[in-house]
């Protein structure tokens, strides 16, 4: 039996005897497999000698494939369609939240996962599979009117990202005055995954890795009120072993809601270690019972721990002016559209040989048909003209329900996406169906199947297929007790409809 | 006229003609053809006027003229049983009623006053009018207009009329009151239910209300029926559900964001909440823990209505793009985000599971990452982590450089020399390129240790600043013979 077995069958005993300590709780076993299959590319080589010149008068094999030949090399190298690869993952799960021990307002939760590529091949297993065991979370908390105190493994959430680190958090609060204030510290995690940034699973092309996990110290302040929303943050990640920043940032964040049906939301970050600005963004909506209507301006700029090397090499923003709308034109139909349009600050790089575009803009439209009760259809059609890359995409599904009980949606969607760095035009046809069976108020079980039909157009034999098929399987067991669960409402016909 | 049309015309002629005879045949007895015989109506409904005397004639007494040999016999047999009725008149309590405020010399009332169709002809009868009632007791109101306390002057509550078929109470006439804006939503209807008038303690249901209405019509929405005295004080009475009825909102729900404010006023009055809510009405979109004020609510159960029955709904933000752009308005409003969303819902995504399939991106990302992640639709890094999750991919696909740039293969070739002039693209786009790339690949042209030191420092790079906040940075590609700016 393999670690990840006994770590998901722990995870699960963990997960139904912990109740029995508690007198409230809510547990959510969560198990899923997906099996794909999938063909990448693969480096090759030929004696330079048997390079031919092909029909556009560049160097080929003798079968087709353009090559690069150096000079002086006695090779030259391409790439060909490699392996076909698959991977069966298998992730099982445990989230539970305890409480009712006989201090008022204290909880404990915890969320585990353990995976496993069930099919693993010798040069690596599925992405995500590695490491088997993640503690995505799991912390005492003690909730009080005033205030908050959380100790454990733990994630911030704000504009600076979604930050997980082992320590403590503590919140104040007035309510009646709207206001909150945060201050947290402890060792952090790696941005994007539950896992310390020493975790060999995050160096998998073996090159720059920290040795010590940093030290993270942050602090927040919020105020909200019914015509605003503000909060400030601020975090500070330092290397335990030789004092240095990991990170230093700040951010504002501030919704304001200055007339009726009118909303102003935006924010900035600003980078300490690198004094300049980072990502800032601000949007104003309007919205009524029918429409939503919104226009934003959004600077994204990359940001980098500074145990990589990246934010030295200078990566420049891109600003973008668009906005969306959403209209409910009759009660069963709703249209939506966005569109934005992007351009990147001055690289201050430009070369002749590889100029690249600088500037580009993308759009969506879509729409949604509600024929009745148990039948829905939605579509969109996306077009980017862009930096690096571009599509055409269109796509459509249809979709029935059976009450809360079962839902299933069929869809389609036809793609093609050139590339600009690349002698490789995508086209790809996706078919998907997908499935969700509520098994009554505690089980769930949801499936999907999905085949990319993909070719490549390229104008030599590397116009490979890149052909998947994916199909996954999902099993949700929701366990809790009465103390915390509402009985169940009574369904009966709809006589009218009062939401707002 | 075709044969077709000729015999349409006659079937509807004839049908016609069988409903008139059928009309005339309603009443059984032809008073006007009768009317010099009888002296008075008591002579045949003496039990209008006569404790304990019959109200009607019977078969015997008709014989006396309808015998075989003086007129023809006739099957005429007096009703066994009053008709059903929530009428609460008595001839004979109504005689003494009236003749107690007469004044002892008046003429007590005639028949013809409430039973004749036209002044001067007493048999010329029709069933009771209810407009000569409403002379004395509703000062010449509309029937449906009177006065509430009037109603039950004349009718009983319908718990009372149990001879009443479903069918007859489905098509009783709403009063004008019924029609009012609001009259539903707004609570109109619950204060004129609430009788001014207590008994025993407690508030009395407007009769009014119990003529039509029993408990079982109210309790069929009303979250506090149990609660509501108005309610309670009303019969049990299953019939009173063939009546038509809809939930309506009060016109606060129509207002611009009440979905999003609605939290105060209920705060403020609960109660007027449970009205029509119970906590699953609340609990469709407010997740655990639940707050007090929907704590307050009644739970479903019996005995209470299931009230306004809600889909969970988003909030105007939640259109188009929502999801890549929801961190602006989380950051800001992150208590707004928790009243319908648990963290284990910001995990799944933010933590994303290897065996997922595609909640987040749907179904064909995959496929169209490449243009979505180079130009950051939005922030991938929140939620992937470059060398866990891209480059473990990007490696097992053959998309990452196995060897020193410039001695492979080349996969930017739709560049003449990438390799010269990749800095624009780099700067533009360093999280793409290094989802397959490692500072191994940059270090042997851009670090002092290699043999061309081109300079990657672009706008905005803060040597000194950077030295400072981490000098293991700049050792990475300078040793430490960092140098200063001149």
């Amino acid at each position: 039996m393999k670690r990840a077995h006994v770590a998901a069958a722990g995870l699960i005993a963990l997960g139904a005897a912990g109740p029995l300590a508690a007198q409230g709780y809510r547990v959510r076993l969560d198990t899923r497999v997906l099996s794909a299959s999938y063909r990448g590319l693969e480096e090759d080589s030929i004696p330079a000698g048997q390079a031919v010149t092909g029909a556009g008068s560049g160097l080929v094999t003798p079968d087709g494939y353009a090559v690069s030949c150096l000079a002086g090399m006695t090779f030259c190298r391409y790439f060909r369609a490699g392996p076909k690869r698959s991977g069966l993952p298998w992730t099982a799960g445990a989230d539970a939240t305890l409480w009712g021990f006989g201090v008022t307002g204290l909880s404990v939760r915890m969320q585990a996962r353990a995976a496993s590529d069930l099919r693993s091949e010798a040069d690596g297993e599925w992405p995500g599979a590695d490491p088997t065991v993640q503690l995505l979370e799991a912390y005492a908390e003690l909730a009080r009117p005033s205030f908050t105190a959380r100790a454990g493994r733990q994630t911030e959430v704000g504009r600076l990202g979604f930050q997980g680190f082992d320590g403590g958090r503590v919140a104040f609060r007035q309510p009646d005055r709207g206001l909150e204030a945060v201050v947290f510290g402890g060792w952090g995690l790696a941005r994007g995954i539950a896992v310390p940034v020493t975790s060999p699973a995050l160096n998998p092309l073996d090159d720059f890795q920290p040795r010590d996990r940093q030290l993270l110290v942050g602090a927040g302040a919020s105020w909200s009120h019914a015509l605003a929303d503000l909060r400030g943050e601020w975090r500070h990640a330092v290397d335990p072993g030789s004092s240095h920043t990991v990170e230093h940032r700040a951010a504002l964040s501030a919704t304001v809601r200055p007339l009726a049906r009118v909303r102003l939301s935006g924010g900035a970050e600003y980078d300490f270690a690198n004094a300049w600005w980072g990502t800032a963004d601000a949007a104003l909506t309007y919205y009524d019972s029918r429409l939503t209507a919104t226009a934003e301006i959004r600077r994204y700029r990359p940001f980098f721990d500074l145990w990589t090397i990246w934010g030295a090499f200078s990566p420049v923003p891109h600003r973008t002016v668009g906005g969306s709308v959403a209209v409910l034109v009759r009660p069963w139909l709703t249209l939506d559209g966005r569109v934005e349009q992007y351009r990147y600050d001055d690289a201050e790089a430009e070369a002749p040989l590889a100029q690249t575009e600088d500037d580009g803009w993308r759009m969506r439209v879509g729409g949604r048909v509600r024929v009745n009760d148990a039948w829905s259809l939605d579509g969109g059609y996306r077009y980017e003209r862009g930096v690096g890359s571009a599509e055409r995409n269109i796509e459509g599904g249809v979709i029935w329900r059976s009450g809360d009980r079962v839902t299933l949606r069929a869809e389609v969607a036809a793609l093609i996406r050139p590339l600009e760095l690349r002698f490789s035009e995508s086209h790809a046809r996706w078919y998907a169906l997908s499935g969700d069976l509520s098994l009554g108020p505690r089980w769930r079980l949801a499936s999907d199947l999905v085949w990319v039909d993909e070719s490549r157009e390229r104008p030599d034999a590397a116009a490979v297929s890149w052909d998947q098929l994916r199909v996954s399987t999902r099993l949700v067991l929701t366990l809790g007790s009465d103390a915390d669960r509402l009985p169940p409402g009574r369904r009966r016909p709809r006589v009218d409809q009062t939401a707002p | 006229m075709n044969t077709r049309s000729v015999i349409s015309a006659a079937l509807l002629l004839g049908l016609g003609l069988a409903g008139a005879a059928l009309a005339l045949r309603q009443d059984g007895f032809d008073h006007v053809e009768h009317q010099n015989l009888f002296p008075s109506c008591t002579s045949c409904h003496a039990g209008a006027e006569e404790a304990g005397a019959p109200l009607w004639p019977t078969a015997t007494d008709c014989a006396t003229c309808h015998d075989g040999t003086v007129e023809e016999r006739v099957t005429w047999t007096a009703p066994r049983e009053t008709p059903a009725s929530n009428l609460r008149f008595a001839h004979l309590v109504h005689r003494d009623s009236v003749a107690a405020r007469l004044p002892a010399d008046s003429a007590p009332p005639e028949c013809a006053q409430c039973h004749a169709t036209e002044a001067g002809e007493p048999m010329r009868v029709t069933r009771g009018d209810p407009a000569p009632c409403l002379s004395c007791h509703a000062r010449a109101a509309d029937h449906l207009a009177v006065a509430d306390t009037a109603c039950a002057t004349c009718h009983v509550t319908l718990a009372e009329a149990r001879g009443i078929t479903e069918a007859r109470i489905k098509d009783f006439p709403a009063p004008p009151s019924h029609a009012r804006p609001g009259y539903v939503g707004s609570g109109q209807h619950g204060r004129e239910a609430a009788s001014p008038v207590r008994f025993a303690g407690q508030t009395q249901v407007a009769a009014s209300c119990a003529t039509c209405h029993a408990r079982d019509f109210c309790t069929d929405c009303h979250v506090d029926a149990p609660e509501t005295a108005s309610i309670r004080a009303l019969a049990a009475d299953a019939r009173s559900l063939a009546i038509a009825r809809a939930l309506e909102a009060p016109p606060s729900h129509a207002a611009a964001g009440f979905g999003g404010q609605h939290g105060g006023p209920a705060k403020a009055s609960p109660r007027s909440c449970a009205t029509c809510h119970t906590q699953e009405s609340c609990t469709v979109c407010h997740v655990a823990p639940a707050t007090r004020t929907v704590m307050a609510m009644h739970a479903s159960g019996p005995g209470r209505g299931a009230g306004a029955v809600l889909e969970r709904q988003p909030p105007s933000s939640h259109v188009l793009g929502f999801a890549d752009r929801h961190a602006q308005v989380a950051s800001a409003e992150e208590k707004s985000c928790s009243t319908c969303h648990v963290r284990t819902e910001c995990l799944d995504c933010h933590r994303p599971d290897p065996g997922s399939g595609s909640q987040f991106h749907g179904a064909n990302f995959l496929a169209r990452h490449p243009t979505a992640a180079y130009n950051r639709e939005t922030t991938c890094a929140d939620c992937h982590n470059a060398g866990q999750f891209c480059s473990t991919c990007h490696l097992q696909s053959g998309l990452t450089a196995g060897r020193p740039l410039g001695t492979g293969a080349k996969y930017h070739d739709a560049k003449t020399s990438f390799l010269f002039g990749h800095g624009e693209a780099a700067r533009r786009t360093l999280e793409s390129c290094v989802s397959c790339h490692t500072e191994r690949d940059c270090l042997p042209c851009h670090s002092s240790f290699g043999g061309r030191r081109f300079n990657p420092h672009g706008p905005g790079f803060n040597p000194e600043r950077l030295q400072k906040r981490n000098p293991e940075m700049c050792r990475a590609c300078h040793g430490l013979q960092i140098p200063r700016r001149p």
